[in-house]
């Protein structure tokens, strides 16, 4: 039988292939205890975390970017009514 | 370039990077799915359930993996190891049962899955085992499949419900054994066992035609 980290590390692989960075980055948790010295493995699940902070700054600049908009418009669509 | 369009570039890298990789190994990860697909099956056998078709099916699925000869040396023996597993579990009265028990054969003897570490380790002849030898392998790999069962952290009741299905769909006397043992246990420990009892003594009477073991 394998490994629940074995596993895991199968299937982190396969999430990637689907580009399911997130459920990848919970397999590869799942096999740290295993292939923590694997320097592929340290690789990929290094580069996963990295591209989901990147995606996590991503999404925040662009949701701060469409709260100023709406403060603003809500603001000309006061001063319009006034 | 504003931050935004750096980070965008950098995801756009991250991306194409795993993707390069994921690409490289796509042999490997076709592997991974059946060693994965392979290990379900063997569960589901452990469990007492009927597993022919999914195993032809991954026979039919996974073959050309293994006959490529692509795999490394520890996914291979991975393979042969389930595979075993499997063969040990199956009913080889029932026809189609035979058939499938007789292709894990037909690639052992072809060398694609070779024959299990188990065989180079066994003692020399004359050299068998007694009684009480084998009766301290029994309980190992008794513990070994509790062990695997309890990893769902279910019931002892529940577990024994399950040693008792593998009992009577599989030819190992090993679970009849366990779900004896468990029994015991159980009724020491104040459960009322009639039922399992009764399930067991049917067990052994249609299988052996035995009619008073417990």
């Amino acid at each position: 039988m394998l490994s629940n980290a074995e596993k895991a590390y199968m299937r982190a692989l396969l999430a990637l292939k689907k580009r399911d960075y997130a459920s990848a980055s919970g397999f590869f948790r799942s096999a740290e205890n295993q292939f923590a010295e694997s320097a592929d493995f340290r690789i990929l699940k290094e580069t996963t975390e990295l591209l989901l902070a990147v995606k996590e700054d991503i999404f925040e600049l662009e949701n701060g970017r469409i709260e100023i908009e709406e403060i603003i418009n809500h603001g000309k669509e006061t001063e319009f009514r006034r | 370039m504003t931050r935004l369009e750096t980070l965008k570039k950098l995801e756009s890298v991250l991306e194409r990077f795993l993707a390069g990789v994921v690409e490289i190994e796509t042999e490997q990860i076709e592997a991974f799915r059946g060693i994965d697909t392979l290990d379900d099956i063997a569960k589901d056998s452990f469990k007492g359930r009927f597993i022919n078709n999914q195993l032809g099916n991954w026979f039919a699925r996974y073959g050309r993996v293994v006959d490529g000869g692509r795999l490394k040396e520890d996914e291979v023996s991975t393979i042969a190891n389930i595979l075993s597993e499997i063969k040990s579990g199956l009913d080889s009265s029932d026809p189609e049962t035979k058939k499938l028990s007789d292709e894990i054969e037909r690639w052992r003897e072809k060398g694609v899955v070779p024959k299990r570490k188990l065989v180079l380790k066994m003692k020399g002849e004359g050299a068998e085992q007694n009684i009480a030898e084998k009766f301290v392998a029994l309980l190992k790999q008794e513990s070994e499949h509790l062990e695997f069962e309890q990893k769902g952290s279910a019931h002892l009741i529940s577990i024994l419900d399950d040693i008792l299905k593998s009992a009577e769909a599989k030819e190992d006397r090993m679970f009849m054994h366990l779900a004896g043992s468990v029994i015991y246990y159980l009724k020491i420990n104040g459960y009322k066992v009639g039922p399992f009892v009764r399930r067991l003594k049917e067990i052994e009477k249609n299988k052996f035609g035995v009619k008073d073991v417990v």
